[in-house]
């Protein structure tokens, strides 16, 4: 697997800023190109392959590299120079080049360099939303597209890709119904997946969170904040149409009850849900694996139907994603 | 029997009428299969009345009013113009779908119209969520997500009580502007002095405040005409006669050539330009400084106006400046002998923009250092009570003020500094006083809490003494905070509710964090500082009273 790293690095061997080989596309063809090298090995193998290109530095080491490239947290507002490189544009590591490709999840890319990270396209050039790190790459006809790490330390969702989850369901111009969005930086993420096509209702109860979420919306036309208690949807109901998606991170004891309730408001038939499950805050003294099997006991219990669940264990202790489809008809045995 | 439908949108009210649906078999399974059709659901329900709202205040008082489950007249009127009449005593032949039971009663109780909230009503509700736009033929797609937008803006803009007299954007964009401005007002200045100089070079060299040339300038105009009789005006342009004598005898042997009026003209404009732009940029600073005092009174008062707009445009916005560390905030502005340092291994920078300030100025060189970092300590601290707290006072920033001279002080001559803790209780007290106008409540009140703190005091000196002591010290300024906010707590009955448990839960969480940090302080540091045990045990008391609380929780 290992090899195919290297193969694919090879091929694009001119790793130069303006690389018109690679850049920001993830068109059609350019993803099918891909995958046909990955492809040969597997869908399933393609997520080892991740895996291994990431676990092999650690946890560790990908934190503190995120934490270096942090700087002083500037939105590169400078009097007359004076930067010192710490929000270098290129990779990871300052001044790197990086090359973008194309995700499996549409609307996600990673980008290689030295490391590699999982990236997302900036709906908002310039801007970092919690000072991550962002690429700028050329493509070919010369435009500048900006690209932002997405750490998976700080995400859920993140997480979750990374640890190969099948399928996300968020995809550009998916309607996106957003439980526990805090400051906003999941959701940042999520937006810019969604691209302006797509909305992103954020619901946050609190009140410090959600002054950071506004400002956040302020700049994003597809986020939507919602500052309101999840528990009640029919608080906001005026304010949110059907929406394809439920992503749920609100870390609550009664976490299914809040996600079943805002499914019948406003999960269409037949769509998907994406909940995050931390297993000390449902119930501190089971053990995680009971406690998953619990919840998703209850989610089952409410036309939501649980397709597959991954662990979080190299980002987060006793973590847990589960994503299943709501309201799933039955399929109708064929008359003989 | 007729089921209506009661659905609320952003962009309106509408009304639809269900039927075609067995009322006896109120079939959630059926209603279900017919949703996602919309043919079929077409004719389950039809789209009988619309209301838009008027503007988005309106829609604001309507989407707060449908949250809390209360109805508006808007509402009312809407629904009894377009329901059938209830005549009392009559049976009512229909009844209202509403999603949610509260309003429905509340409906009944003004209207008489009887509401039901079932399940039932829930699975038609979905259906008509799914194809609203589909119903309202006025409404082009992406009109009803706009409209969502704003609503949700403006809804969760109100919760978060967003002040927009606060933004600090403002001040970022004045800077700049002030910024561009010198520099653009300086080369004009610098052009009209070049352009003139063919005229009357002599008088380049006689005054040399731009600002005075140009108006002079544009007061001579021609030199041939300046005489004499010009002089009292001169003076009263220069301020200074021998000066206004000087640019007349000038005048009279001047080297410089001839203009022709319609040059003369041009540089009068031109100098005319420059004074506004002068006068323009005054009145920017003067902005500045109002807007400065009213997003950030205690940054302003502690360094001053330009040097705290300066931090929060460098840092980006006020809560980006609020979070940063502040030995991140003593070195803003000069990242790049920061990292060069980092880089090499040399020295990091002492100072960033903060060396602006005049408290560095004094300091002598051997302790510009440390008062930097004083200093920047002491506007982390301005600037996160400027970025959350909800009043506007300034009291905080000229107690720390006060604290930054007296530091001076003491490297200056030995005075020993007033402590933190007695300083900031002082703070908080004037700023308490200057809320309540009943000062003489105060004052009884704050004796008997402190009286009760050393009662504890006294009886918990035995347990623990040590460890809390060592606990205290990296969190002397924290619990200081904490021990006068939970005094405000008690005072501040009726004010700001919701504020106090948060204020509670990060205090809670404050403490509980610093602790674990505490306890593996050095404990060497117990036996110098005797003399402030005392203060220190009544700050842990009240700190082991809210972990006992918090315990209890």
């Amino acid at each position: 697997m290992s090899r195919g790293l290297a193969a694919d690095h090879g091929r694009g061997a001119s790793r130069t800023h303006n690389n018109a080989g690679r850049g920001g596309r993830g068109g059609g063809a350019f993803r099918a190109q891909n995958n046909a090298g990955r492809g040969g090995r597997g869908g399933g193998a393609f997520r080892a392959q991740n895996i291994a290109g990431r676990g092999g530095r650690g946890g560790g080491a990908f934190r503190a590299q995120n934490i270096a490239g942090r700087g002083l947290g500037v939105r590169g507002r400078g009097r007359g120079g004076g930067r010192g490189g710490a929000n270098g544009r290129g990779g990871m590591r300052g001044g790197n080049k990086a090359v973008i490709i194309p995700h499996r999840h549409e609307g996600v890319f990673i980008a290689k360099s030295k490391d590699d990270a999982l990236v997302t396209k900036s709906m908002v050039p310039g801007d970092s939303v919690y000072n991550e790190k962002r690429i700028s790459v050329q493509n070919e006809d010369g435009a500048k597209v900006e690209y932002r790490v997405w750490n998976p330390f700080r995400s859920k969702l993140g997480a979750a890709i990374q640890e190969g989850i099948d399928n996300i369901w968020i995809a550009p111009g998916a309607r996106v119904l957003y439980l526990g969005a805090a400051s906003g930086t999941s959701v940042s993420h999520v937006s810019d997946i969604v691209g302006p096509t797509g909305v992103v209702y954020a619901v946050e109860f609190s009140q410090r969170s959600g002054r950071d979420l506004v400002n956040m919306a302020k700049k994003r036309a597809n986020v939507i904040p919602i500052i309101e208690d999840a528990r009640h949807p029919s608080k906001y109901r005026m304010l949110v149409g059907m929406v394809d998606v439920i992503f749920s991170d609100v870390a609550q004891p009664d976490q299914a009850r809040i996600l079943a309730l805002n499914a019948a408001y406003f999960l269409k038939t037949g769509g998907h849900f994406v909940l995050s499950i931390k297993a000390n805050c449902i119930d501190s003294t089971l053990p995680a694996g009971k406690v998953y099997d619990s919840e998703v006991d209850r989610l089952r219990a409410d036309l939501l139907k649980p397709a597959e669940m991954v662990t979080l264990d190299r980002f987060e202790r006793d973590h847990a994603c589960v994503v299943g489809s709501y309201r799933v008809p039955k399929k109708q045995k064929t008359a003989a | 029997m007729a089921l209506y439908l009661l659905y609320e949108t952003s962009s309106g009210y509408s009304l639809f009428l269900a039927n075609g649906l067995d009322e006896i078999g109120q079939n959630t399974e059926a209603v279900r299969n017919s949703v996602s059709d919309l043919n079929r659901f077409g004719k389950v329900a039809q789209l009988t009345a619309f209301l838009p709202f008027e503007s988005a205040l309106d829609a604001l008082n309507q989407c707060n009013s449908v949250s809390e489950g209360i109805m508006t007249d808007e509402l009312r009127n809407f629904l009894e113009l377009n329901l059938p009449k209830v005549k009392g005593g009559k049976k009512v032949k229909f009844s209202l779908g509403v999603a949610e039971p509260k309003i429905g009663s509340h409906i009944f109780e003004v209207t008489k119209i009887p509401c039901q909230s079932n399940e039932f009503v829930h699975e038609l509700l979905r259906g008509v969520r799914l194809h609203f736009e589909r119903f309202i033929k006025d409404l082009k797609s992406g009109d009803l997500e706009k409209a969502q937008l704003g609503l949700g803006h403006s809804y969760s803009r109100a919760k978060v009580k967003f002040n927009v007299n606060r933004v600090d954007n403002m001040v970022i964009q004045a800077i700049f502007l002030l910024d561009t401005l010198d520099k653009d007002v300086n080369s004009f200045a610098m052009r009209v002095r070049e352009w003139y100089s063919w005229h009357f070079p002599e008088l380049a060299k006689i005054v040399n405040d731009n600002y005075l040339y140009a108006k002079l300038a544009k007061f001579i105009d021609d030199k041939s005409k300046l005489s004499e009789d010009k002089l009292p005006e001169l003076t009263d342009i220069l301020g200074d006669e021998d000066k206004a004598k000087e640019v007349v005898e000038a005048a009279k042997a001047s080297m410089g050539q001839d203009l022709s009026p319609i040059d003369l003209i041009n540089v009068q404009q031109f100098a005319q330009r420059v004074m506004d732009l002068s006068e323009y940029r005054k009145k920017l600073h003067e902005y500045l400084i109002t807007k400065m005092n009213d997003i950030a009174p205690n940054l302003a008062s502690l360094i001053g106006e330009i040097v705290g707009a300066r931090l929060i445009s460098h840092a980006g916005s006020l809560t980006n400046l609020a979070k940063c560390p502040s030995s991140t905030l003593q070195i803003l502005g000069a990242e790049k002998a920061l990292f060069r340092a980092l880089k090499t291994r040399g020295n990091t920078p002492k100072y960033g923009l903060i060396f602006h300030s005049s408290f560095i100025g004094r300091a002598s060189a051997r302790n510009k250092g440390r008062m930097a970092r004083y200093l920047a300590n002491k506007c982390s601290i301005a600037s996160r009570i400027d970025c959350f707290s909800e009043s506007g006072t300034t009291v905080f920033g000229e107690k720390l003020r006060e604290q930054v001279e007296e530091r001076l002080d003491f490297y200056d001559k030995g005075v020993a500094p007033r402590k933190n803790i007695d300083v900031m209780k002082a703070a908080i007290g004037s700023a308490e006083n200057k809320d309540t106008a009943m000062e003489t409540e105060e004052a009884p009140a704050v004796t008997p809490a402190k009286k009760s703190k050393k009662k504890k005091s006294k009886s918990d000196t035995a347990e623990n003494g040590e460890a809390e002591d060592t606990e205290d010290k990296p969190v002397v300024n924290g619990v200081a905070a904490e021990d006068a906010k939970s005094e405000k707590k008690k005072k501040k009955e009726k004010r700001k509710l919701e504020q106090e448990p948060a204020v509670e839960k990060s205090n809670g969480t404050n403490g509980v964090d610093t602790d674990e940090q505490g306890g593996t302080a050095k404990k060497k540091k117990t036996k110098s500082k005797d003399q402030d045990r005392k203060e220190l045990q009544d700050a842990s008391d009240m700190k082991k009273k809210r972990k006992k609380s918090k315990s209890e929780e």
